[in-house]
């Protein structure tokens, strides 16, 4: 009874070390073109750095100013796909990017606090580029409304986590001007900026 | 030698599977088979390649290391406002350096000066030196100008560069953290001590490194 057991117990024992994911939801089909624009931009580690740089300046400077770019994001965003879609996107220069990053950065390192309108200008900038750059992703079987929607969706979700995330982290209500939290911010920012600013060099080298 | 030592052992395996269990061979191949997965001939390519080089180059080379939690020590011991200043003002001249070294501009002698880096910041450490902060923050920029460099000549070559410049610059940070969480411990009673001795190991570390630089020895 015992060596039965064994025997039939293996197969499925060695079957279980490996699982896989089952995909129910096959995203090839239907809304696949939504999925693949809030996928576009997670993908690209630009995108990552400067909605995270965004998200974190954002945050830092407090709600009042973070919950304007619930609507400038998204509107940058499409605003940009559909400049990017007309226009194409090799018009935007390599330092672009770095430079942007350099720019948030250096605001989050010394703790400057620009007011709304500075803020959402900056913000509806960085979003016109990323938006102009995400239309590469856009083939030409690609339905744009499904793509555009999937963009500026991934775009509100991150830039909103990310400030909420950083207000609830710095606590501004429960501790000094100064503290340990708000050092963390700057520094997060400083790393934006020194990893902006090698960025940069490398496409002046280039 | 026995002839069970001159067996594979993946073949010694599957016959020690088919003694214990009275399976045939061909049903432990078909089991193994239906376990394969994609074989990937360069795994480190594109952005986990450039986030892995980079954030191992300053974990991999010694003197990198011991400079950069030698660092955050010396901002721990100094307190504030170099504990903060440090962290937030270092990875930026660092990237300045990062820039020249990525921009092909040389600096005079880069493997000595981060050898006496080591050397210096760890010294101070031991010693408890306690410089004006603007002679500190001075003596560290100059250090982070040549460690930047260091890291920047290894840039162009990596997968993804800017994968490579979030690698290194977190490794870099991380490491500071590491040094001035180190340094908290100098508020125990023992503490001092114990970060003086690493101070001083550091210190031995880049004596070391000097003169392997200047003799060139392999």
């Amino acid at each position: 009874m015992r060596q039965l057991l064994s025997r039939v117990g293996l197969i499925p024992a060695i079957l279980l070390i490996a699982p896989h994911c089952a995909d129910a939801h096959i995203v090839a089909s239907r809304l696949g073109d939504f999925y693949a624009g809030a996928l576009h931009p997670l993908t690209d580690l630009q995108d990552d750095v400067l909605w995270t740089a965004l998200g974190l300046l954002a945050g830092s400077l407090g709600a009042a100013h973070g919950r304007w770019l619930v609507l400038v994001i998204p509107a940058g965003l499409l605003l940009g796909l559909s400049v990017g879609l007309s226009f194409g996107s090799t018009w935007i220069g390599p330092l672009a990017n770095p430079g942007m990053m350099v720019l948030l950065g250096v605001l989050l390192a010394l703790g400057l606090r620009i007011n709304v309108v500075a803020l959402c200008a900056v913000a509806l900038v960085l979003a016109l580029m990323r938006g102009i750059v995400n239309a590469e992703g856009v083939g030409a079987a690609t339905d744009k409304v499904l793509f555009g929607a999937g963009l500026a969706l991934c775009g509100y979700a991150v830039i909103t986590l990310i400030t909420a995330l950083t207000l609830t982290f710095r606590k501004p209500d429960a501790q000094p001007s100064r503290t340990w939290r708000d050092i963390a911010i700057r520094a997060c920012g400083s790393w934006i900026a020194a990893i902006g600013l090698m960025v940069g060099g490398f496409a002046l080298a280039s | 030698m026995s002839l069970k030592q001159n067996v594979p052992m993946t073949a010694r395996h599957m016959a020690a599977t088919r003694r214990r269990f009275g399976l045939p061979y061909s049903a432990v191949l078909f089991t193994c088979f239906t376990l394969t997965d994609t074989a990937f001939a360069h795994e480190q390519q594109g952005v986990p390649g450039g986030l892995v080089s980079g954030f191992l180059h300053p974990l991999t080379g010694l003197d990198h290391l011991a400079a950069m939690v030698a660092v955050g020590l010396w901002g721990a011991q100094l307190g504030a406002p170099a504990i903060w200043i440090l962290p937030i003002t270092f990875p930026l001249v660092m990237a300045v350096g990062g820039v020249l070294g990525v921009l092909g501009i040389a600096l005079p002698m880069p493997e000595v000066v981060i050898a006496l880096s080591a050397l210096v910041l760890g010294g101070a450490v031991a010693a408890r030196l306690r410089l004006p902060f603007a002679i500190a923050a001075v003596v560290v920029g100059i250090f982070a100008i040549f460690h930047g460099h260091a890291h920047g000549t290894e840039l162009p070559q990596s997968a993804n560069p800017l994968a490579y410049g979030v690698g290194f610059v977190v490794a870099t940070g991380l490491l500071h953290l590491c040094g001035i969480t180190l340094g908290t411990l100098s508020r125990l009673p023992a503490g001092g001590r114990l970060i003086q001795g690493l101070g001083a190991s550091i210190a031995a570390l880049g004596c070391y490194f000097l003169v392997h630089s200047l003799t060139g020895s392999p």
